[in-house]
């Protein structure tokens, strides 16, 4: 560090530390990353999503029991329904199957399908809101007419119909099949968001700057406006996918989701519930896919939370 | 205004014709044609396929048996023949929805009333005591409610409420299926009431925790917005006791957006009802729905489709004009 005198005898670092202000120019980078490692249960979120995420990716090369195979005991029974013990943290399930790689696996199921769901999602609706919003006009009113047609289906008896016939037309890919389903019914309330930021976007002064000097409309919705209403895209989106892992669970577990021995949190737990309320006692085997379920679900949910305040502080938090 | 809901009436009409093409379409897309399947029931007569035949059109193409469907179907008033008959029996399908749609809506009004008689107290109640522990751990409560499925719900109240508290004190409290008990007719009128309230409570409860978590967490902030407003700070100026801000000045104004997402709510609570009657054994159209799907038998399927489509439809124009109602700023264009 140089002399403090030396610079006009203004010591910034110290300044900053003092003040709790900088001089140095904040980045927008930077902006959101200090507003999001602050929001602590977002933090925590990225944590555990992280966790979840690298174990049903890496669950091939961890040292997992076969998750559609039964574990036989040492006089060659079925070890079905034993309490978690080392060795089953989880225990086993009807068929004597190891809950705990189930639930990791059953994790890459629908995680798969919610994040291929958020893919979808992502990219129809913030095409249809932009094509909206900068167009106007007869074209506006014809996708969001179309728009407000797909919102007011009922979402679970389509979502449930359509479910029934397309893992039939799709199988052994109903996790693709129920990715794409999903996808097209839950595109419409980003659709609608982003249209309102191209609403207000194209009338600035910088979209206008960018036609004068010649840009094509491709080049304005994509280069200029999109990167300005990417926020809402982003929070959106993560919220829709904490949406998409419940339906495709309540989907799973109605029979209707990706077909067993391939396993699925809905799927599990719908299976667990079934053996506990005979009066079995198995609480694990319906305890453990359910906590995975849920605690993925609130760190979802957590995190476009923190998003949503780190990306765009003026918005109040207004949970449904 | 008037041509406002005609407008959003032209709509609705249009959205239940488009649910009732997607839903025809979805149904026979699959397993072959419908003809085809009733002749390889061995329980279903000749004399009754050739009556499903006619009366369906099942012979001709898919349009013109899409369109017969449609054309008996608006005639809901030639009860109960109007929607012919089921394809796993000799059942009419009017008479057997309007009968199961008495078990959902039993179930439906529990669990809206549920809702909020305690999710908006609790609300407001919040609100008025921001960032107390109480506050705090209602709004935990309400974060991991909500990202819970109901099914889970449903399932753990099952396994808690009925099953192990009856291990444990040897009562059973609550029922975990139907609607009641098999010698309900033979019960006192109390012992009616009783009876009903025990099969009814898991279920109900199990769809309206949802909602008690989204209508408390949106009336607290509904409340919070307004208790900051300005108009709210002159009548504290005023004077005016506490208690007379808080009810005359506040409530009237923090209670208009929950009304809209009430109504707009059912929707939702239908969808839940779906699952939460699967899982109790509830005689409710979730359950029939399920069920009718998964023996292919379209004419029930588009029966409850359609009652559902058109209740949200309704629902949803309600939820728009109650809001310009009770919020005189509101325009409608």
């Amino acid at each position: 560090m140089t002399d403090p005198k030396s610079d006009g005898g203004v010591d910034y670092q110290a300044l900053d530390l003092a003040e709790g202000i900088s001089v140095e120019p904040l980045t927008q980078w930077r902006l959101f990353r200090t507003r999001f490692v602050r929001h602590r249960l977002a933090m925590v979120s990225v944590f555990v999503l992280s966790v979840i995420v690298a174990a049903t990716v890496l669950a091939d090369f961890l040292p997992l029991a076969n998750p559609l195979r039964g574990i036989n005991d040492s006089t060659g029974r079925l070890a079905n329904l034993l309490s978690p013990r080392s060795g089953f943290w989880f225990g086993t399930d009807d068929l004597g199957r190891d809950i705990f790689s189930r639930v990791v696996y059953g994790g890459r199921t629908s995680l798969t399908i919610a994040g291929l769901t958020g893919l979808m999602v992502a990219s129809l609706g913030t095409l249809v809101g932009a094509v909206a919003g900068y167009y106007g006009g007869w074209i506006d009113s014809a996708l969001m007419r179309f728009t407000d047609l797909i919102l007011s289906l009922p979402l679970l008896p389509v979502a449930i119909v359509a479910a029934a016939s397309l893992r039939q037309i799709f199988q052994g890919h109903e996790a693709l099949a129920l990715a794409i389903l999903l996808g097209t019914l839950l595109w419409g309330s980003l659709a609608r968001i982003v249209r309102a930021e191209f609403l207000s976007l194209r009338e600035k002064e910088f979209v206008e700057s960018a036609r004068a000097s010649g840009a094509r409309d491709r080049r304005i919705i994509f280069r200029h406006i999109l990167p300005n209403a990417l926020s809402p895209i982003i929070v959106n989106t993560t919220l829709v996918i904490g949406g998409a892992i419940i339906l495709e669970a309540a989907l799973s577990f109605l029979g209707f989701g990706v077909a067993p021995p391939t396993p699925a949190w809905g799927q599990m737990a719908a299976d667990g519930g079934r053996v506990a309320v005979t009066g079995s006692g198995a609480w694990w085997f319906v305890v453990f896919p359910s906590a995975a379920l849920i605690i993925t679900v609130l760190a979802v949910n957590f995190l476009g939370d923190g998003l949503r305040d780190a990306l765009d502080p003026t918005q109040t938090i207004e949970r449904k | 205004m008037f041509q406002y809901v005609v407008r959003r009436l032209v709509y609705g009409i249009i959205t239940l014709i488009a649910l009732s093409v997607i839903t025809f379409w979805l149904m026979n897309s699959t397993k072959g044609d419908a003809l085809d399947r009733l002749k390889s029931n061995p329980r279903i007569t000749a004399e009754e396929i050739q009556r499903q035949t006619e009366f369906y059109g099942l012979d001709k193409p898919k349009t013109q048996q899409y369109l017969t469907w449609a054309k008996n179907f608006v005639q809901v008033w030639n009860y109960p023949d109007a929607w012919g008959r089921s394809f796993q029996g000799t059942q009419k399908v009017q008479a057997l929805v309007y009968q199961r749609f008495g078990g959902t809506l039993r179930l439906m009004t529990t669990a809206l009333f549920l809702a909020v008689l305690i999710g908006i107290p609790l609300g407001i109640y919040q609100a008025l005591k921001q960032y107390s522990f109480f506050d705090q751990t209602m709004t935990t409560f309400s974060f991991v409610t909500y990202s819970t499925p109901i099914f889970v719900l449903a399932i753990g109240l099952q396994i808690v409420m009925a099953l192990y508290l009856e291990q444990w004190t040897g009562v059973k409290f609550f029922y975990t299926s139907g609607m009641n008990s098999v010698h309900y007719a033979d019960f006192s009128f109390w012992a009616r009431i009783g009876d009903t309230a025990q099969h009814l409570f898991l279920p109900s409860i199990s769809i309206a925790l949802i909602s008690i978590a989204g209508y408390s967490r949106y009336q607290r902030a509904s409340m919070l917005e307004v208790m900051h407003s300005d108009y709210l700070r002159t009548a504290k100026a005023k004077g005016l006791s506490r208690r007379s801000v808080i009810v005359k000045h506040a409530l009237r104004n923090a209670l208009i957006p929950i009304v809209t997402l009430v109504s707009l709510d059912i929707a939702g609570l239908l969808g839940g009802a779906v699952i939460t009657e699967s899982i109790f054994g509830w005689p409710g159209m979730g359950r029939l729905y399920i069920q009718a799907i998964t023996a292919n038998d379209w004419p029930e399927v588009m029966a409850v489709v359609m009652i559902i489509g058109f209740m949200v439809v309704v629902m949803n124009l309600l939820a728009d004009l109650s809001y310009g109602w009770l919020d005189p700023r509101v325009r409608y264009d």
